[in-house]
């Protein structure tokens, strides 16, 4: 198995909010997994371990073979560097061009100096406005950030995303800020990527429909804990656990 | 992009020449400061512990001070308000007038306060009414060219409206559009407020009342635990003002609600203190003024000297221009550089509380002293010369810069940051990469507002020996030689109007 998660807790608060309660699940390669559930119910928290931003109080996070949750320093970024991540707030720099911003994804794999000097080199740029091609934004290349619209925005972030050439893209509700349209552009363009780049994409999401529509399989969070896993093409009821008892339903 | 980014390298190299330039030119020394550093820490040493007995002796004129500043402020922001719609280029108000006054305003923007308030003298003579005076036309063009460049930026919906159904265009300006400025008008009328707390403290040099001439002699007799209580009273005071503005900001931003009955105190107090301040600052003493000396020095701007106006030698005013705009250079890039690591330092959102906490009272400390006074501290270390002045203007930039840095810094957005750590991201490259171009254009502004500052400040340097055109000016003007005053105060004028151009078109890139 690629992602492997055993019995994975994680509390704030010293200990008062249990955000993970013992969450067990594997990912194969190449899969399309949605994580799907209330508000609240964990699943920013469960990006947030799985990227190395935090660390998990108790249980295992294997990536590819390696464990993600005791690496630490060089060995948590080397897995770092292995995976991509789009957010729902996008987290651009703002005022840096387009091009820029993609370009910062180059930053992990350059020495310290040029990567300081801004020295990223012609193969990165013309690889980085190749990425922004295909996301459909050839013509906003120099473009500040703050003037795209939101899905132009969520359009960089994927191709910052890409730039990195991801063995695992996580994507926490990559579309809940934007408008019911624009955010199935933005799956749509998602899937196409996946199929393409053959990628292994495991996305938070608490729109159902949307999670059903663009994945191969679901897995339903409530209160920490694991209450659905398994494939996407179901009816409804059989994901009543899912929402039941959380805080609210979508 | 590539055409781009060798702009931005070209524009640090020009900067970077300008400033070593600068620096030459001024006769930098730093070798000098760094061999005379003991008398600089002998002066601070003697500050300490200051004089307790003498602290009573203060409160007359430092409460002097803050009701010359309080008076001039409030009058200042009151007739900038009434002037700013006439100044406002999107208002159907006469054309002409709007000229004529936009010329005044920008007139009396050149001058520092303490240039008014020295040819407020020979007008209303010596005493407190001067230094209200000169607070008062100082303040009057700050808030005017403020509050009219909000206006032309303001929704006129309302305005139009209101006109539409016959309301004369002043009044529907008062009821459609003077609203949505009103917070903004307010915000930089305490911003005023508490710098005017600053500029009164010296306005006693050239006898405009206020604590400055108290402070001054002290000095001067080298009686340095009684300029240490002295600078200490200030100091209370100005953390006081800053601390009673900061509050009455958050209410009219509405980051903090009061209730009725409490608005209204507050409403009634500042009035009172207001009315309290300007009725007991002392009357105009016409006794030396005669119209005489009025029309010699309305003579002075309309027949100038134009041999020292074109005299390029080193005792030209064009010398002496360019001392004043390199002394102003060299000590705003070296003020930034300083408040760099201060605004670091007193940020609450990088720091643990107690260092930020330091830090921002050290900034407050560097802010609370006037800033002739550190021309007269370092002038015993340096030397009388520009390079003095060099210092004088870079501690007094430390201040504002690094407090418009610091607050930068504390509503930095740290989302990008974070994504690029979850991308494994070295540290040293996400803060070049994911903060730093967010930090560039806020530590740019301030710079550039500071260096329009620092340039009328410069310009009043000479009055302690610190280089630059003030000293031929008060020289002149004590002299009564009209025709030098005039050619000076035009080529300030000339001056301050290209360097506003010149920042003008550095913002639009
Ligand atoms: N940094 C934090 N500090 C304290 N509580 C947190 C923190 N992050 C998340 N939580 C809590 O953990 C639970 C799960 O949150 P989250 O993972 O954001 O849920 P979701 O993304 O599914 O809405 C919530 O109860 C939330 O309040
Ligand atoms: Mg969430």
């Amino acid at each position: 198995m690629f992602l492997r998660l055993q019995d994975v807790c994680k509390s704030y608060n010293g200990g008062s909010v249990r955000a993970l309660d013992g969450v067990s699940f594997a990912v194969a390669e190449g899969q399309f997994v949605s994580v799907i559930g209330p508000s609240g119910a964990g699943k920013t928290t469960l990006v947030r371990l799985l990227c190395g931003a935090e660390r998990c109080d108790a249980g295992q996070i294997e990536l590819d073979g390696v464990r993600l949750d005791q690496a630490r320093g060089g060995a948590l970024r080397a897995l770092q560097r292995r995976l991509g991540s789009i957010w729902q707030d996008f987290a651009l720099v703002e005022q840096a061009s387009a091009l820029q911003n993609v370009l910062n994804a180059a930053l992990p794999d350059m020495s310290p100096l040029p990567a300081l000097a801004g020295a990223f080199g012609r193969q990165r740029r013309d690889e980085a406005a190749a990425l922004l091609d295909r996301v459909g934004l050839a013509d906003k290349l120099d473009a500040p950030v703050h003037q795209l619209s939101g899905g132009q925005k969520q359009r960089v972030a994927i191709a910052r995303a890409l730039m990195r050439r991801p063995a695992l893209l996580l994507a926490d509700e990559p579309v809940a800020s934007l408008d019911p349209v624009t955010g199935r552009q933005i799956m749509e363009l998602l899937q196409d990527i996946r199929r393409t780049e053959g990628l292994t994409v495991l996305m938070n999401s608490h729109d159902l429909a949307l999670a059903k529509e663009f994945s191969d399989r679901l897995i339903g969070l409530n209160t920490g804990r694991v209450v659905y896993d398994g494939p996407a093409d179901v009816p409804d009821q059989a994901l009543a656990a899912v929402y039941g008892g959380g805080e609210a339903a979508p | 992009m590539r055409l781009q980014r060798r702009r931005g390298a070209l524009l640090v190299l020009a900067a970077l020449a300008l400033f070593f330039l600068a620096a030459a030119f001024t006769g930098c020394d730093p070798a000098l400061l760094w061999s005379r550093r003991g008398h600089l820490a002998d002066i601070l040493v003697k500050m300490f512990p200051p004089d307790w007995g003498w602290f009573p002796r203060i409160l007359a004129p430092l409460w002097a001070t803050v009701q010359m500043s309080v008076a001039g402020t409030a009058l200042g922001a009151l007739l900038a308000l009434a002037a700013a719609p006439l100044c406002a280029g999107n208002l159907p108000f006469p054309a002409p007038l709007r000229t004529a006054l936009r010329a005044l305003v920008q007139l009396t923007r050149t001058f520092p306060a303490l240039i008014l308030a020295l040819t407020a003298t020979f007008l209303v003579g010596i005493g407190p009414f001067a230094g209200t005076a000169a607070i008062t036309v100082y303040t009057f063009a700050i808030m005017a060219r403020l509050t009219s460049d909000d206006i032309e930026t303001a929704p006129d919906g309302a305005f139009r409206a209101l006109l539409t159904m016959g309301t004369p265009p002043y009044r529907a300006f008062f009821r459609g559009m003077f609203p949505s400025v009103a917070s903004t008008y307010l915000t930089n009328a305490l911003y005023l407020l508490e710098t005017n707390v600053r500029h009164s403290a010296i306005l006693g040099y050239v006898g405009a009342g206020g604590i400055g001439l108290l402070l001054n002699e002290k000095i001067s007799w080298r009686e340095y635990e009684k300029v240490g209580s002295i600078l200490l009273a200030l100091f209370l005071a100005v953390c006081l003002i800053e601390s009673l503005s900061a509050y009455l900001t958050a209410l009219v931003t509405g980051r903090r609600k009061a209730g009725r009955t409490l608005r209204r105190v507050i409403i009634a107090a500042a009035v009172v203190l207001t009315l309290v301040s300007a009725a007991t600052v002392g009357r105009p003493d016409f006794a030396r003024t005669s119209l005489r000396t009025a029309a010699a020095m309305l003579g002075g701007l309309v027949h100038p000297d134009w041999g020292f106006f074109f005299d390029t030698g080193a005792g030209g005013l064009g010398y002496l221009l360019l001392e004043t705009v390199a002394i102003a250079l060299a000590g705003t890039v070296l003020g930034a550089l300083a408040s760099f690591p201060l605004a670091l330092l007193g940020s609450g959102r990088l720091m643990p509380r107690p260092v930020a906490l330091l830090g921002r009272t050290v900034c407050l400390a560097i802010r609370a002293v006037p800033f002739l006074v550190y021309g007269l501290i370092f002038i015993r270390a340096t030397g009388p010369g520009p390079f003095t002045g060099v210092l004088t203007i870079a501690v007094c930039s430390v201040g504002l810069i690094s407090k418009r840095f610091g607050q930068a810094i504390d509503t930095m957005d740290m989302r990008a940051y974070r994504a690029l750590a979850s991308m494994g991201v070295p540290v040293l490259s996400r803060v070049r990469w994911a903060l730093l171009p967010q930090l560039g254009p806020a530590f740019g502004s301030a710079v550039l507002y500071r260096f329009d500052v620092n340039i009328r400040e410069a310009s009043v340097l000479g009055l302690v020996g610190a280089g630059g055109i003030g000293a031929p000016l008060v020289f002149a003007m004590d002299h009564f030689d009209w025709p030098t005053a005039g050619a000076i105060a035009i080529g300030l004028v000339l001056l301050v109007w290209a360097i506003d151009w010149l920042s003008g078109q550095l913002r639009k890139n």
